[in-house]
């Protein structure tokens, strides 16, 4: 069933509802990065919300993901509070990282999010690691790694996939095909047409789904979860999709026109799946613009929520680095405590 | 000089029911072969056309072209390119208004029915890669490539080698105007809500529809029917079925519904419908599909189906090989080259 019963009303409702969030978060930190308020790097998920939605919708609560530098997406798809994101957008102590952490790594492992990643393809073998845990410890869960198109060139990828893979493990490879590696097109990129046909290297079923619509991904999503949960082994699933902004905040785009961007800006996962709900007579536009509003004014709180919170202090800087911290970092640790890192 | 247009469809064979049934995987690799084998085969009449090929971005046009042999002139068709069914559709206009003398296309039963609703009299040989195939033969494409020159030839007379397909047309009003949707083989209904990843999935999602032949050898609604009532491709009319949960169904029957997938499907109603006779289907919510992919959501309404008799020619490969050999177009009377060693 997963988390988000597209087949119900209330489903649908939570899936616009997440859509519309993250689309809302990533447009102000986008704004608030431009204006300096937001330290390091940030690469917004705008125009892929159904991948991450349509994935996290069929999986369960308890389920696993492992993300990508392109993480806030995942991160509310996944249920995790975008109070709390943008305090680490911020670089503050009440960020999921306690605000050392930023936008590439934002993780929250008691919902699931293992963390996005600022190594491109990083998250598969957390992916396939996870699933191995699973396995091991005989629980019901699955583990999904998100990657981009890029990241289907890398080589810890195919090694998370061949393990994962022979091991019969319960992982999904969720491929985010968003058409650019940075500024490469794909098929500049890439020997296949299609990323899944890569899955035929490793004897996994792979398959290719509209990523601009948030009822292909979960469905394939979850034939996918259905086949690792019975004990088949993982699935690559790749999803079409495409970023409407620069592949940072920042990029001049030279590789890309106009053009382009409004014809996949035609299918916007989130009109469209809006416009299915009105034409079902399940939703007026008046109550789209309700929920629009209201998930304004929660980002809204979240930005002051961020801006008012207190920064981490430099006697914590070697803190949540271990699980178990080791006797040198301690030392340092105490040292930093002891004078608060001058020397 | 002759010419035959080539379609291949880079997108056909690559859906959910690799994951979900047991559908192959059939790559590109594979396809540019397949394009290749059907030059080789234009090469079995003296004369052989020359070829036009839809533009792709797998390679397949490419290859075919470049690989080409050498009594055959292969280009490559000059139209603008987006990656998507669309071009199938233009390709086919385009072969139309050209005046191709055969066309051959390598895809499934959607790609054919792109080129079915453009390609007007073109005969049409059609050769399976994708998953869900009724109407395109599983033949080598060496194979079609001999039946496609034999046709555009003019060594077997098209009477003679092809027939005309049905063509099931749907239409819907809904609240925001009139739905249209054209399918070649079946169009069926599904009680799920959304298109989804277009496959049909659960045999327990069909509720029915209209069929423009059925066959227990098919895939799909169309062996449904055809395990009851077996109507060829070129018979008038259609079959329109209702189903029901097997285990109230006063009538029962085993069939293929996909790769992979033997089911029980419970028949309420099975009725032969001639040519342009409409049935009524109500849609609470559901999606109504074109050859086994969920194609249009609809909500509250009923939706019409009808068959109509202006589907594809399509070319019979057996029965024109056959006939191209009585009509001794396969035999060589002019001297063969010396070979030196």
């Amino acid at each position: 069933m997963g988390e988000i019963d597209l087949q119900s009303r209330d489903g649908r409702a939570e899936a616009l509802r997440r859509m519309l969030t993250i689309r809302a978060f990533d447009s102000e930190a986008g704004d608030r990065f431009a204006d300096g308020e937001i330290p390091g790097f940030v690469h917004l998920y705008i125009g892929e919300e159904a991948v991450g939605v349509g994935t996290c919708a069929a999986l369960e609560s308890d389920d696993y993901i492992a993300s990508t530098h392109r993480g806030h997406g995942h991160c509310i798809a996944k249920g995790l509070d975008p109070k709390y994101m943008m305090a680490e957008l911020y670089g503050k102590a009440e960020g999921y990282c306690n605000g050392k952490g930023g936008s590439m790594h934002i993780a929250d492992v008691d919902a699931g999010m293992l963390g996005a990643n600022g190594i491109v393809g990083a998250g598969p073998p957390l992916a396939t690691g996870a699933a191995l845990s699973i396995d091991y410890q005989d629980r019901d869960q699955v583990a999904v790694g998100f990657l981009g198109d890029g990241a289907v060139a890398q080589g810890q990828v195919h090694e998370a996939i061949n393990l994962a893979a022979t091991w019969d493990l319960p992982a999904i490879f969720v491929v985010e095909n968003n058409q650019y590696g940075e500024g490469t097109p794909v098929e500049k990129q890439h020997n296949v047409d299609n990323l899944s046909d890569t899955a035929q290297a490793h004897d996994i079923p792979g398959l290719t789904v509209d990523g601009m619509d948030v009822t292909a991904v979960a469905e394939a999503v979850g034939e996918a979860r259905a086949r690792a949960r019975a004990g088949d082994g993982p699935t690559l699933v790749e999803a079409e999709t495409y970023r409407y902004r620069g592949h940072y905040e920042g990029d001049e785009e030279p590789y890309r026109d106009e053009a382009e961007i409004e014809r996949w800006k035609d299918r916007d996962p989130i009109e469209s799946f809006r416009d299915r709900l009105i034409d079902r007579g399940e939703l007026t536009a008046e109550e789209f613009d309700e929920m629009e509003a209201e998930i304004e004014a929660e980002i809204q709180a979240a930005v002051e929520y961020a801006q008012e919170a207190d920064e981490p202090t430099p006697d914590e800087a070697y803190d949540d680095m271990f699980a178990e911290t080791p006797p040198e970092i301690e030392r340092f640790a105490t040292v930093a405590r002891t004078d608060g890192g001058e020397r | 000089m002759t010419r035959v247009g080539l379609i291949g469809n880079p997108a056909a064979g690559r859906d959910i029911r690799r994951l979900t049934g047991g559908a192959s995987v059939v790559d590109n690799y594979a396809k540019r072969r397949v394009a290749e084998c059907v030059l080789a085969g234009l090469t079995a009449v003296t004369e052989p056309p020359n070829v036009q090929i839809m533009p792709d971005r797998a390679g397949i046009a490419d290859h075919a072209r470049d690989e080409s042999p050498d009594e055959v002139d292969a280009s490559i068709l000059e139209i603008p390119l987006e990656g998507t069914a669309a071009d199938t559709r233009r390709a086919a206009a385009r072969f139309r208004e050209d005046g191709v003398a055969a066309v051959v296309v390598l895809g499934g039963d959607g790609t054919t029915r792109d080129v079915a609703c453009e390609i007007g009299d073109v005969p049409v040989v059609a050769v399976s890669t994708g998953t869900n195939n009724v109407v395109p033969s599983a033949v080598d494409g060496t194979v079609a490539g001999v039946a496609a020159a034999l046709v555009a030839t003019g060594a077997v007379p098209e009477a003679d080698a092809t027939a005309r397909h049905g063509m099931i047309e749907a239409r819907a009003e809904t609240a925001t105007g009139e739905r249209r949707l054209s399918a070649l083989a079946a169009a069926e209904l599904s009680s799920r809500s959304f298109v989804g990843t277009r496959a049909l999935l659960d045999p327990g999602d069909l509720r029915g529809g209209v069929v423009s032949r059925a066959h227990p050898g098919d895939v799909g609604l169309a062996a449904v029917a055809g395990a009851v009532e077996a109507v060829a491709p070129d018979d008038p009319g259609g079959v329109a079925l209702r189903l029901s949960d097997p285990a109230e169904a006063s009538r029962t029957v085993r069939a293929v519904l996909a790769p992979g997938v033997t089911a029980t499907v419970g028949i309420e109603s099975i009725e032969r419908l001639e040519w342009d006779e409409a049935v009524r289907f109500d849609v609470p919510d559901g999606v109504v599909g074109a050859d086994g992919e969920r194609e249009l959501e609809l909500t509250d309404t009923t939706v019409e189906l009808r068959v109509v008799p202006d589907g594809p020619r399509l070319v019979d490969v057996d029965a024109t090989l056959a006939a191209g050999a009585d009509a001794g177009a396969l035999e060589r009377t002019d001297p063969l080259p010396t070979t030196e060693d």
